[in-house]
């Protein structure tokens, strides 16, 4: 039994190298996630000097990171390689070329140890790190689920009917809520990345200064559309040549409320369409604070239990992909690759 | 070159579907124009022309999207959609391979912010610049470089 306990995860999408062990431990359907080591090696401070995620320094820094990472995470974790039971990489949804350095490594690891390899898909990371909060279990999922996944690549609603069973039922048809703070911060001057930036001007400044619109909101499907947002920040930019702290402030927390406004009023309409017992928020856009606690009001609202991920685990990470793998598939051989357009259940 | 104007985001995406209909394969198509513009936008109609039913969304952030046209009576087979919004330098593009698709008679190649690659950009392209008008609406020039390139590139040469 002890060999189905540790799960290496490796996670390797996009800006980040992460690997991380993950214990499993509980009989079936009542397992519990507690991470034994989760190494993130940051690329935050190379990207900020150019003000956005440099895809080539990524790709480059993830064949550089991957084996030291990998290396870190074992050793904090204690865990001899000989006691991981399987390894469970990033598939896809990313960026080709940094897909590409986790999945060959992994494979390799796979082959030298003997140890199973399962690929999983990105977003499935999102949708499982709640379950590596304090106290959550396997249990603390009510089915069906509703998922409200919010990051820079991804918006999406999802219906979780088990662990193992997803339906997309909407997305964004355009820009991800949290490329919509990327950009907006762009157009105000601010740096990269966006989210934290605009995220702490706003809870200073007057959501009520400017109103912009709430794209889609009345619109009865479950997608959703940020780029017309951003026009029209940019456009109440273009109005005054004012860039003093309070306007930047105004217009930072007035464009965050719209945003927050239109993942709630969804999020809640889905949660009642599908009749969800529990609501589950993933990705780096669910660190923001207006966001979490929209959610709050929205499970609180709705009668149904939230599960939502610490904050250190909101952005892309490897232990929540040690998670997926613990639920996904077993690759039959070698031959699996990058999907960089991999989709869960439509 | 030939220059439009469209009143809205709709008008510049049924453009784009228009625009579509002119496509053969092999062409490169370069949009030049601020955040918010409408690059996307004009780019989705164009995707959506060319009988994709599949959603576009921004590419911002995974830079790539390649979609399949499965009619196996269509000659373009590949439309490659990047947004080098995020490049420092045309290095970042080349190394996630893109230039497999360039002057690939069965793929149409379809480029947000190429003033960032500018030094990849292949001559023989459709460049469309996308200027701001009054609220929604936008100036949209199309310049068709497919042979003129070539041309200019034979005319210099005597004087070479």
């Amino acid at each position: 039994m002890k060999k189905e306990n540790y799960i290496l995860g490796i996670e390797s999408s996009c800006d980040e190298t992460s690997a991380a062990v993950v214990s499993i431990s509980g009989a079936s359907g009542e397992e519990s996630f507690s991470i034994r080591s989760n190494v993130i090696s940051s690329q935050i401070d190379i990207h900020k000097k150019y003000g956005g995620i440099v895809p080539e320094v990524a790709a480059r820094s993830h064949i550089k990171n991957i084996i030291p990472v990998i290396d870190e995470a074992l050793s904090l974790s204690g865990i001899g390689y000989g006691e991981i039971s399987r390894i469970a990489v990033t598939q896809g949804p990313g960026l080709i070329s940094s897909l590409m350095v986790g999945i060959e490594a992994a494979k390799a690891l796979s082959y030298i140890w003997s140890t199973p390899l399962v690929p999983v898909n990105h977003i499935l990371g999102h949708i499982y790190s709640g379950l590596l909060a304090d106290n959550n279990t396997a249990e603390s999922i009510r089915f069906p689920a509703l998922v409200l996944v919010v990051s820079g690549g991804h918006t999406e609603l999802i219906v979780m009917k088990s662990m193992i069973d997803f339906k997309k039922i909407g997305q964004t048809l355009d820009d991800a809520a949290g490329e919509a703070f990327d950009k907006v911060a762009k157009i105000l001057g601010l740096g990269f990345p966006g989210g934290p930036i605009i995220s702490a001007l706003a809870e200073k400044g007057n959501p009520n200064a400017y109103v912009f619109p709430r794209p889609m909101m009345k619109k009865k499907n479950f997608h959703f559309s940020f780029s017309g947002l951003k026009t029209a920040v940019l456009y109440e930019t273009k109005k005054s040549k004012n860039r003093n702290k309070k306007y930047v402030q105004d217009i930072a927390a007035s464009f965050q409320i719209a945003v927050a406004d239109v993942l709630k009023e969804k999020t809640q309409r889905a949660i009642k369409a599908y009749s969800a017992k529990t609501l589950i928020v993933g990705g780096g856009v669910s660190a923001n604070t207006m966001l979490r606690s929209a959610m709050q009001d929205a499970a609180k609202k709705n009668s149904v239990s939230l599960i939502i991920p610490p904050i250190a685990l909101c952005t892309d990470n490897a232990a929540p992909i040690a998670v997926a793998g613990y639920y996904g598939k077993i690759a039959k051989s070698y031959g699996i690759s990058a999907e960089p357009n991999a989709e869960i259940g439509i | 070159m030939i220059t439009h104007y469209t009143k809205s985001g709709k008008e510049t995406a049924a453009l784009g579907r228009r625009f579509a209909k002119t496509l053969h394969g092999g062409e490169v198509v370069a949009f030049f124009g601020d955040l918010g513009a409408g690059k996307t936008t004009f780019i989705q109609g164009v995707i959506r022309g060319l009988g994709i039913k599949k959603v576009v969304t921004s590419p911002t952030f995974i830079l790539m999207n390649v979609f399949l046209i499965k009619n196996k009576k269509s000659k373009i087979q590949n439309v490659v959609h990047i947004d080098c919004y995020r490049a420092r330098s045309s290095n970042d593009i080349v190394g996630i391979g893109v230039l497999e698709y360039f002057n690939d008679p069965r793929s149409v190649v379809l480029i947000e912010w190429p003033e960032k690659i500018t030094n990849i950009l292949p001559k023989r392209r459709i460049d469309i610049k996308i200027d701001f008008r009054k609220n929604d609406a936008r100036e949209l020039k199309i310049c068709d470089k497919t042979n003129t390139a070539t041309r200019k590139k034979s005319a210099k040469k005597p004087h070479a």
